[in-house]
């Protein structure tokens, strides 16, 4: 019996790691597709900021890209349940919940779930160009607190098709999305 | 026997997945419901009536069958359910299912003949005693056998019996004879053969410590893991111990099979069907395993002598890897 | 006025050795268990054919003196068949054990030998790894000849009655539990004892000689979990449903299995008896026992809960 793991982003959640879904963050020069590091003094000045803002503005990204596509699925077992995503090399964590109507920022007082991993990592896995446990194995993918919450996000990610996902996102977004995907693949 | 020969099956989670499995090359993809009546019961994984009837017509449209696991033992009272699950997979017109209960194979015999039957790993078949048991009282078709078997053990199983023979090829390792394995329930009251899943969700906790990444299940330090070490699935089987002071894997590394380089001896042994684990894992993975076992089947049937894995797919393989490491399983006999 | 149930008296049967003990340890053993309160003992090898200080003539031996003890005596069959000489071996066992002096029956541990068993007509004994997990099964196997089972050992209280309101009324059989011991939990390929020494199964050198209960197995938190005894994964912990007797008959258990452990068994079994025949009330039993046990108690599977738990009486399940 294998235990399957792991939070897999897709796209929709993670519009930050799409070269133009997160303009409130993106440092100049973001290596989006490529594996590496976010420059150290540029982790620390992210580190520093204030995390509302950055979940708030994740939240207002996620329901204008994401939540069109998401929306589809029934969600309602993990409404009102806390989320955190830490992008380890750019020290910053985004707190969030889910609700019938869509993403909504939180503070960082409770969590039920956190992922972390890299800038690149997030968009690999959003991309559906890596496979959650694999990262999980070489220790760049590790999922705290309630796993069986992350499990089931992971899953129902997993279980959604990315070109109808893409279709139901904003003009052109779904696009880009689909088009990165293609571009990450081959290179 | 003029039944099909090393036919490629692989795993479907999600649609998403099946999808992946067949436009990769799988010969047929199994896949299971929404619920503890297969053995990879994990939350928002798996199939509702609309999911599979959708997955059935795309891999029945191109030529591939689907295969439906309802290899969970069902208890007295949810065995309406099973039975309900058995209905539904005949009505929707599944290619096969894969039972391990031998009262359920009754039941599927009766109430739908043209059912095509398969035995279930989780069934414990190791022997053709128990393979013809199967076969003579439910008319089951193919067998999967654990992995504890070796290729010359293999090979006596398919001398004596006419039902045809499933390997596991690649992924996840069950060290344990299938079925007979209730570690997971001792630790944490949930096992395969009751919940489902080994390990589930709701057990277990990771943490990153100041000593590292920890795994428990249900409290039990299953293992603790250095930055520099690649970690495996939180299965007891594939924890650290402590035995007479010495800290070890003490049952098996976190290590997925992988038992390409035996291929043309398994195509000249007759194997039906070469099985990949993995129904918890990403529509990504199934690609790329799909992808590599099509062009290998494919290399082994041209030209059996002359086969050999390339690196490519080797290092394709050991990637998607638990522990990024294979090894050959019991099919190679010193592993044991 | 109530009604007075007459209350049926358990029955105790010692189960099959579950370790690789020498010659002299295991024919004494028995010997003594000869004269223990005992109403049926198990014998045979079920967890790895490379076991050979007893072979079936001197299991069949033993048979015929425990039987003259007036114990029912059933050999085990082996849970995991791999090879033709495991099956040959699981023939001579069914033949052999049918045409001896006093027709010991057989304790199906795998579908192999229930095949070979109803193929010859014999009745048996389905065991705990036949997986019987509904009443269906439960019937199926009757039908077919078993008229004792042993449910698996993690199944609950409440599906053991389950299962038995479910059968349909023409099937008789009865019912043993798993009710002391270190539970066997899995069957491998592998040989956990074997790699521990760093030797290959083939070359064993039998080191479970070395471990009469098992190798302990403790979390890296030094929590004792599992005990290694060669192919098999025990529970480190003892189960023991002493404490819990009075519950059993509720449940529809006929016969309480006691698994067979290095010392003190003999004590073991008389503090069992002593439940059976109401000597001694189950809450008294865990005081007595604990010395006699070689770990800790656990009770969780019989409860529906991990079966490394444990509940004294009176701490609410």
């Amino acid at each position: 019996m294998k235990f399957p793991a792991f939070p897999a982003f897709t796209p929709r959640d993670f519009p930050a790691f799409t070269p133009r879904g997160f303009p409130a963050f993106t440092p100049r020069g973001f290596p989006a597709f490529t594996p590496r590091d976010f420059p150290k003094p540029v982790a620390r000045v992210i580190a520093a900021l204030p995390t509302w803002p950055a979940s708030r503005a994740f939240a207002l990204a996620a329901n204008l890209a994401a939540w069109p596509a998401l929306r589809e699925l029934d969600w309602s077992h993990v409404h009102g349940r806390h989320f955190c995503v830490h992008v380890r090399d750019a020290g910053l964590k985004l707190y969030f919940s889910l609700h019938a109507d869509g993403f909504r920022a939180e503070g960082s007082g409770v969590v039920d779930v956190t992922f972390t991993a890299t800038a690149a990592d997030f968009a690999r896995l959003s991309l559906r160009l890596e496979d959650p446990d694999t990262l999980f194995f070489n220790r760049r993918l590790l999922i705290e607190g309630d796993t069986d919450l992350g499990l089931t996000v992971k899953n129902m990610l997993d279980a959604l098709e990315l070109e109808t996902a893409a279709a139901s996102m904003p003009a052109g977004f779904g696009r880009v999305v689909l088009h990165l995907r293609r571009l990450s693949a081959e290179g | 026997m003029t039944a099909a020969l090393l036919e490629l099956i692989c795993p479907a989670g999600s649609l998403p997945a099946l999808k992946a499995a067949v436009d990769h090359g799988a010969d047929g993809v199994y896949l299971g419901l929404k619920d503890n009546t297969n053995a990879r019961n994990f939350a928002g994984l798996n199939f509702d009536e609309k999911s599979l009837a959708d997955g059935i017509r795309y891999a029945q449209a191109r030529g591939r069958k689907v295969l439906m696991a309802l290899n969970t033992y069902p208890q007295p009272a949810t065995l309406p359910r099973w039975h309900k699950a058995v209905d539904t997979a005949a009505s929707l017109g599944v290619d096969a299912i894969i039972l391990a209960d031998p009262g359920l194979m009754a039941y599927a015999r009766k109430t739908h003949p043209q059912l095509r039957l398969h035995l279930s790993v989780q069934g414990s078949a190791t022997s053709y005693e128990a393979v013809n048991f199967y076969r003579e009282r439910f008319g089951i078709q193919r067998a999967v056998l654990p992995r504890v078997l070796s290729l010359a053990q293999v090979e006596n199983v398919i001398d004596h019996t006419d039902a045809e023979i499933e390997l596991f090829g690649f992924g996840g390792l069950c060290v344990m004879v299938e079925g007979r394995c209730l570690l997971s329930s001792y630790a944490c009251g949930d096992s395969p053969n009751t919940f489902g899943a080994c390990s589930p969700g709701h057990a277990v906790r990771w943490e990153q410590t100041p000593k590292g990444m920890e795994t428990r299940l249900n409290g039990v330090l299953i293992d603790r893991y250095a930055d520099n070490e690649k970690a495996g699935y939180p299965t007891l089987c594939k924890g650290r111990f402590e035995v007479q002071g010495e800290t070890y894997y003490a049952l098996e590394e976190p290590t997925s099979l992988n038992s390409m380089e035996m291929l043309p001896e398994m195509a000249r042994l007759g194997i039906a069907a070469i099985k990949i684990e993995g129904r918890q894992r990403s529509p990504a993975y199934v690609a790329q395993v799909t992808q590599v076992w099509r062009a290998a089947i494919d290399a082994v049937k041209r030209a059996p002598e002359s086969f050999k894995p390339t690196p490519a797919w080797t290092a394709a393989l050991a990637k998607v890897s638990e522990g990024s490491m294979n090894t050959l399983g019991a099919y190679y006999r010193p592993w044991k | 006025m109530e009604m007075i149930k007459p209350v049926k008296r358990m029955k105790l049967a010692l189960g099959p050795l579950l370790y690789y003990w020498s010659r002299e340890d295991t024919l004494a053993f028995y010997q003594q268990a000869a004269g223990w309160p005992l109403d049926i003992v198990y014998l045979g090898e079920t967890v790895c054919s490379r076991r050979h200080l007893l072979r079936l003539p001197d299991w069949l031996e033993l048979a015929e003196k425990l039987g003259a003890a007036g114990k029912e005596v059933v050999l085990s069959s082996q849970t995991l068949i791999e090879s033709e000489s495991d099956l040959k071996a699981l023939r001579k066992l069914i033949a052999d054990g049918r045409e001896g002096g006093n027709h010991p029956k057989v304790e199906a541990n795998e579908w192999g030998a229930v095949r070979l068993l109803a193929e010859a007509g014999c009745e048996f004994v389905a065991g705990p790894t036949l997986n019987a997990y509904n009443p269906d099964t439960l019937a199926m196997l009757a039908e077919m000849g078993a008229t004792r089972w042993v449910p698996p050992v993690e199944m609950p209280r409440e599906t053991i009655r389950d299962m038995l309101a479910a059968l349909p009324e023409s099937t008789h059989i009865e019912t043993e539990l798993f009710g002391y011991g270190r539970l066997p939990l899995a069957f491998s390929a592998r040989c956990f004892t074997a790699r521990h020494y760093n030797l290959q199964k083939d070359d064993c050198q039998f080191r479970c000689l070395d471990h009469p209960d098992g190798l302990v197995l403790a979390s890296r938190e030094g929590e004792d979990f599992l005990a290694i005894n060669g192919i098999q994964t025990q529970s480190a912990k003892v189960m023991s449903l002493a404490h819990r007797f009075d519950e059993l008959p509720a449940a529809g258990i006929d016969v309480l299995r006691l698994s067979p452990q290095w010392r003190q068994m003999d004590r073991v079994v008389a503090i069992f008896r002593a439940l059976a025949d109401g000597d001694i009330a189950p809450k008294e039993a865990p005081a007595r026992l604990d010395r006699f046990m070689p770990a800790a108690p656990c009770d969780g599977y019989w409860l529906g809960e991990a079966g490394m738990d444990y509940h004294p009486v009176g701490a609410p399940a």
